[in-house]
């Protein structure tokens, strides 16, 4: 997703863009890989804060500049991320709070953390968005919503998409649909972990070595995943296709069917759902 | 063409009442034939027309395409019998569940050198033309014989020719499946039911929804599982409904049903190789006849496997 003739023109070159960063952890990490990778912002451009060095070491690595202050990240960028985690942020809102003005774009990477609640602790012409990120961000290969607060326009949500589809997919949505990506794909991803160390138990039941197992599961996944995406075709379809009469994925298709997999995995996007909802009430 | 059935049950009585439905074939073109004339269908066979008689040598000598519409175990009975009437003419459409061809025409060989055999499998809906009926030919059996057997059932449903090794799957899947189609329809009336509706009612829009649904089915290209999606808006009562179904295994009971079909089908016919029948499956009248005929087969030390049930038309 490259910013083109198709969108709302961008309020700034994303070459002028001062990026920063309030906390410095992995999902932050991610972003700014995926920003950086893509030519989207030069890292002398990226500002990113943190209580220590620990995560910081990293940042610098990749030419970004660096600081323990917070305000200073606010002060000298103009779209800012808030990746802290969901307990810290309070406190830092009201930190950071003098010094937001009407020309920051601010985005929060934090978890169960609601526009409603930003908006309240920011100062009332702040254009807020939220977002939704999933950990394979970290490898450009992300899947993220958003949705936009009160000020933020229609040039905001396509600087957003234009700079984060460089991590990934990256869709605007309602806000109510962020605790379902939750459920769906940001603790998705170690459904599919679970999914294969399971395959790969299997195949080394069944007399191959763990570790050519673990590799090939996570190429079938990959795989299987990369042909949904392309051919944009039904899953039941895809299934379908590879399933010969009386040949081996159908028996294994029916083992599947036995165990109930198709419910017990409704029920855990269900129940992690309803977490973050829970979560985010608190 | 003139059309007899060996035997006047269910089976034959929902074929003849399709043809005459469909137009192929007149009532009185059509023969029958039971030892036992108490049979509700017999009555309603001879209602339409169709000419009936308790003689099976009478039923071979006046048509053209015979179908062997008894009950499996019946089969070698009715060949022993009949088979000195059969001809090189005569098309020889047997429908017993788990019966080979192979079977078939090995009995009819010593009575007739190149018989004329196909074997198919259909199901119930025929009577309201909407069968599913698969055939495979026998070795004497021409492409053409094939296709007049095609035509006559393509007009009370759907006909394809297959391979012979297929046909216990269709048993399973179409033979069995009104069956399945009935139960599911009992309880999605019950649920009508429990949540309001007067029964009849309820009956009536749960066939009609799986009319639809498998109307669309039907002509749409479209996969069963996008098919589903289009009607699941999201969060909306259809996919909590599914939910039910999936926390159920409904796929995976459907998937047994159709795999038990299809293996008790394999075991009936090899039963039937052996020639193994207990004398609860057979009616006492036929019983006494088979004695009188078959001095041969032992029947009291048959094994005490039911080789069907009441319940069940087909097999």
């Amino acid at each position: 997703g490259v910013a083109g003739g198709a969108w709302p023109r961008v309020a700034m070159e994303a070459s002028e863009l001062w990026v920063g960063f309030v906390g410095a952890g992995r999902m932050a990490g991610g972003l700014v890989r995926g920003l950086l990778q893509a030519g989207k912002v030069p890292a002398s451009n990226v500002l990113a804060s943190a209580p220590s060095d620990k995560n910081l070491d990293a940042w610098r690595e990749l030419g970004c500049r660096t600081t323990h202050c917070n305000l200073e990240v606010v002060h000298r960028s103009t779209l800012v991320f808030l990746a802290t985690k969901p307990h810290i942020l309070p406190g830092v809102l009201e930190e950071i709070r003098p010094a937001v003005g009407s020309h920051h774009i601010v985005v929060s990477l934090v978890a169960g953390v609601t526009i409603q609640t930003l908006q309240r602790l920011l100062p009332p012409w702040t254009k807020v968005l939220r977002i939704m990120p999933n950990l394979p961000c970290v490898v450009q290969a992300g899947a993220m919503v958003f949705s936009r607060g009160s000020n933020a326009g229609d040039e905001e949500a396509a600087l957003l998409k234009s700079l984060l589809s460089s991590c990934g997919l990256c869709e605007e949505v309602p806000e109510s649909y962020i605790d379902i990506h939750t459920g769906l794909s940001g603790s998705g991803v170690a459904y599919v972990y679970l999914f294969a160390e399971a395959l790969a138990e299997g195949a080394v039941k069944m007399g191959m070595p763990g570790a050519l197992a673990s590799r090939i599961a996570a190429q079938t996944l990959l795989g299987a995943a990369k042909m949904l995406l392309e051919t944009g075709e039904h899953p039941a379809k895809l299934r379908g296709d590879v399933c010969t009469p009386g040949g081996t994925t159908i028996y294994a298709l029916h083992q599947l069917e036995k165990g109930a997999l198709r419910a017990t995995v409704m029920d855990a996007v269900e129940a992690a759902t309803n977490r973050a909802c829970d979560m985010a009430k608190d | 063409m003139s059309v007899g059935f060996i035997g006047a049950g269910q089976l034959a009585f929902a074929l003849a009442r399709g043809f005459t439905a469909a137009g192929v074939l007149a009532a009185h073109k059509i023969t029958a034939s039971s030892p036992d004339t108490d049979l509700p269908t017999v009555s309603r066979l001879r209602k339409m027309g169709v000419n009936f008689t308790v003689s099976n040598k009478d039923t071979v000598k006046t048509s053209d395409v015979l179908f062997l519409a008894v009950k499996p175990p019946i089969i070698p009975f009715i060949l022993e019998e009949v088979g000195p009437d059969i001809e090189a003419r005569h098309i020889v459409v047997s429908c017993a569940a788990g019966v080979t061809i192979s079977s078939i025409e090995k009995k009819l060989s010593t009575f007739c050198p190149t018989p004329k055999v196909i074997r198919c499998m259909t199901n119930t809906p025929v009577i309201v033309r909407e069968g599913a009926t698969v055939y495979a030919t026998g070795t004497h059996a021409d492409v053409e014989d094939g296709k007049l057997l095609e035509q006559l059932m393509a007009s009370v449903g759907f006909c394809t020719e297959v391979e012979e090794d297929l046909i216990d799957a269709v048993t399973g899947l179409s033979g069995s499946g009104p069956a399945y189609a009935f139960t599911a329809l009992d309880a999605l009336a019950d649920g009508g039911v429990k949540m309001g509706l007067p029964r009849r009612l309820a009956v009536r829009l749960g066939a009609q929804a799986l009319l639809g649904a498998a109307k669309m089915l039907l002509e749409s290209e479209q996969h069963p599982g996008q098919l589903k999606d289009n009607v699941c808006s999201p969060g909306g009562a259809t996919i909590h409904a599914l939910h039910f179904l999936e926390s159920g295994g409904f796929r995976s009971l459907l998937i047994n049903a159709v795999e038990a079909s299809c293996i008790r089908t394999r075991e009936l016919q090899h039963l039937a190789d052996q020639e193994k029948i207990s004398p609860a499956a057979i009616k006492k009248t036929l019983l006494d006849k088979v004695k009188l005929e078959s001095p041969s087969l032992s029947v009291a030390s048959a094994s005490k496997v039911s080789l069907f049930t009441n319940k069940s038309k087909k097999n």
